[in-house]
């Protein structure tokens, strides 16, 4: 009993923040997928301009809470930016294409930002410290603000995408973005304003966890790697599958550190990844024919 | 042999033969040339993959990685000999293309771009952080090979005609290969593979098969690198090296198997050069990567159709 609250416990909603977290990014990545036809290789690069940012505007208005508004704001239009400079005269070509891009922007973005504020590890203070008692332990504020907050977060994401017109416009897009074109929808317009929010989402998410975890330029490199899994566990272009996915990894990172150094956690991750592609090939929820 | 070596490669051959020849060329510079080659070689086996049958392998550093550390393992324990190494690394990196090939060329598209990308994390971890291999440091300071016992490849002009006689071998192997009829099959998948499946052709057969002679080609590459370098590191097989090749691939020119070559020997240059003039060659590298994608997805290669209509209009 005390194990299981002192030990898993933690361990239990550590992985629920990590997993929420990841779902942001995961998300973002299944749309832009979906949506352009482009696995974004600079997503996890979005994600730790949102550190950054945060970490300049902290730096700036010593508040933690303007930062939290403006650093999104920031990085979303920084891809908005990048959609209709580079991804825009990309829309007809093969998806290679796309992914090379990306992958060019991801270098850019690395050594850009190593070059501004250097290599060093950073830290960004909690806004807030302290923690509260919760059945049987005591569990840092932040954290608990960190999973209240992302969940929110996907909630407002799922409205917005079964609820508003715009989110009904984007699902359109990605089911058949010609016939959306012919009704007379501007498309390509929801492409940048689709690409600009998963970029502000990824930011809000390295954003958040920055205090958690630590912020250096390389920190998008390892995000990346754990979101691809997700959206292929997910299941290509199913956004609930995706953050299915994020929890599920999150879960499985957080509980198997218990027993593991962490590169045995890494490879145990990929491991779960090869099961389930043998035992379901389209992931979770993929189905068959969609994106392939 | 004549429809490998047409006398046009014939001469840019010769003409790499004779480099070490120039008087005074600096062992830098030999070595330098080594590495463009290699890299070179690498760009062109992807090619194979990429340019022909349309699957982008993010996992390439992994065969390349797999193939060093076959050899360093073996001149680790004393086991010199050239031939011996090759054997070796082409057992351990085609064991492990077959698994990675069984899964991968499976699905299509994105799917396999990913699922090569995190099959190479896999083996990158485990080489990291597993101390028989030295972990994050790799294995150091190794031997030199021998070709036959008595004749060491101990020189920078021995190391360079290795990485020759290997890039000669491979472009004439490729060469053949994508012109015969299994090449042919290869682009009719890029072009539409279900059409092809219609066809006949046992479309995962074909796909397996070319995994495996890319996956080999790569791993006799990197089976020859500690040669040269008397070192392997985790690092070879990190993914952003399978994201240089794919750029060297790019910027030479998709399915053309002489520009991956070109834009592999470009991109080794361009480091070399920009590294150490400043540090953030990585910006360059990005930027040139995004406007050949932008501006000429056609790579290096497709400027000759610029130069060539220059000249039509000129005669005209």
């Amino acid at each position: 009993m005390d194990y299981l609250v002192a030990v898993l416990l933690p361990q239990l909603l550590h992985g629920l923040v990590f997993g929420a977290a990841l779902g942001l990014l995961a998300l973002g990545l299944t749309v832009i997928f979906g949506l352009l036809g482009v696995m974004n290789f600079a997503h996890g690069e979005l994600y730790m301009l949102g550190a950054y940012a945060g970490i300049a505007m902290v730096g700036l208005t010593h508040s933690f809470w303007a930062a939290l508004v403006v650093a999104p704001l920031a990085v979303g239009a920084i891809g908005a930016v990048t959609e209709v400079a580079t991804l825009r005269p990309l829309y007809r070509r093969e998806p290679l294409y796309g992914l090379i891009l990306t992958f060019g922007l991801a270098l850019v973005f690395r050594e850009g930002v190593r070059q501004i504020w250097g290599g060093d590890m950073r830290r960004i203070l909690p806004p807030f410290t302290g923690s509260t008692p919760l059945l049987g332990m005591t569990y840092p504020n932040y954290r608990l603000f960190l999973l209240g907050a992302s969940s929110l977060l996907l909630l407002a994401i799922w409205l917005f995408f079964t609820k508003t017109r715009a989110g009904v416009l984007v699902r359109a897009a990605v089911q058949d973005a010609e016939m959306l074109d012919g009704l007379g929808v501007n498309v390509p317009r929801v492409f940048t304003l689709t690409f600009a929010g998963s970029a502000a989402l990824a930011a809000l998410a390295g954003l958040l966890l920055a205090p958690v975890f630590t912020v250096y330029p390389q920190m998008g490199v390892e995000m990346i790697l754990l979101a691809f899994i997700v959206v292929i566990l997910g299941g290509m272009g199913s956004m609930g599958g995706s953050v299915v996915a994020a929890f599920v990894i999150g879960l499985a990172q957080s509980l198997l550190t218990l027993w593991m150094n962490p590169q045995r956690v890494a490879i145990a991750i990929f491991g779960i990844m090869i099961v389930v592609l043998i035992i379901r090939p389209r992931g979770f929820f993929g189905r068959e024919g969609v994106l392939e | 042999m004549s429809r490998a070596l047409t006398w046009r490669s014939c001469v840019v051959f010769a003409a790499l033969a004779a480099l070490p020849l120039v008087p005074g060329i600096p062992k830098y510079y030999l070595l330098l040339a080594f590495d463009a080659l290699l890299f070179g070689a690498i760009a062109m086996s992807l090619d194979l993959l990429i340019g022909y049958t349309g699957l982008v392998s993010f996992g390439h550093a992994a065969f390349y990685g797999l193939g060093a550390y076959a050899t360093a393992v073996l001149l680790e324990r004393g086991i010199l000999s050239l031939w011996a190494c090759l054997a070796f690394a082409i057992l351990v990196v085609g064991l492990y293309a077959l698994v990675i090939g069984y899964f991968a060329t499976a699905r299509r598209g994105i799917y396999f771009a990913l699922l090569t990308l995190i099959f190479a994390e896999v083996v990158y971890t485990f080489f990291r952080y597993t101390q028989t291999f030295g972990g994050s440091d790799g294995i150091q300071g190794l031997p030199d090979a021998v070709v036959l016992p008595g004749i060491a490849i101990d020189t920078p002009v021995r190391k360079y005609y290795l990485v020759w006689v290997y890039l000669v071998l491979a472009y004439a192997v490729c060469r053949v290969l994508v012109t015969s009829h299994f090449g042919r099959v290869l682009v009719a998948i890029r072009e539409n593979e279900d059409r092809a499946r219609f066809l006949g052709y046992n479309v995962q057969r074909y796909k397996m098969a070319v995994c495996m002679l890319s996956a080999l080609l790569t791993g006799l590459a990197g089976a020859i690198y500690p040669i040269r370098a008397a070192f392997a590191t985790p690092d070879l097989m990190l993914w952003t090296e399978s994201g240089e090749f794919i750029i060297s691939v790019m910027i030479g020119g998709l399915g053309t198997l002489v520009g991956p070559i070109l834009g592999g020997v470009f991109f080794t240059l361009l480091r070399d050069k920009v590294s150490s003039y400043v540090d953030w060659y990585f910006i360059v590298i990005g930027v040139v990567l995004v406007v050949i994608v932008l501006f000429l997805p056609k790579g290096l290669l497709g400027l000759r159709r610029v130069f060539r209509f220059g000249r039509w209009r000129a005669t005209a």
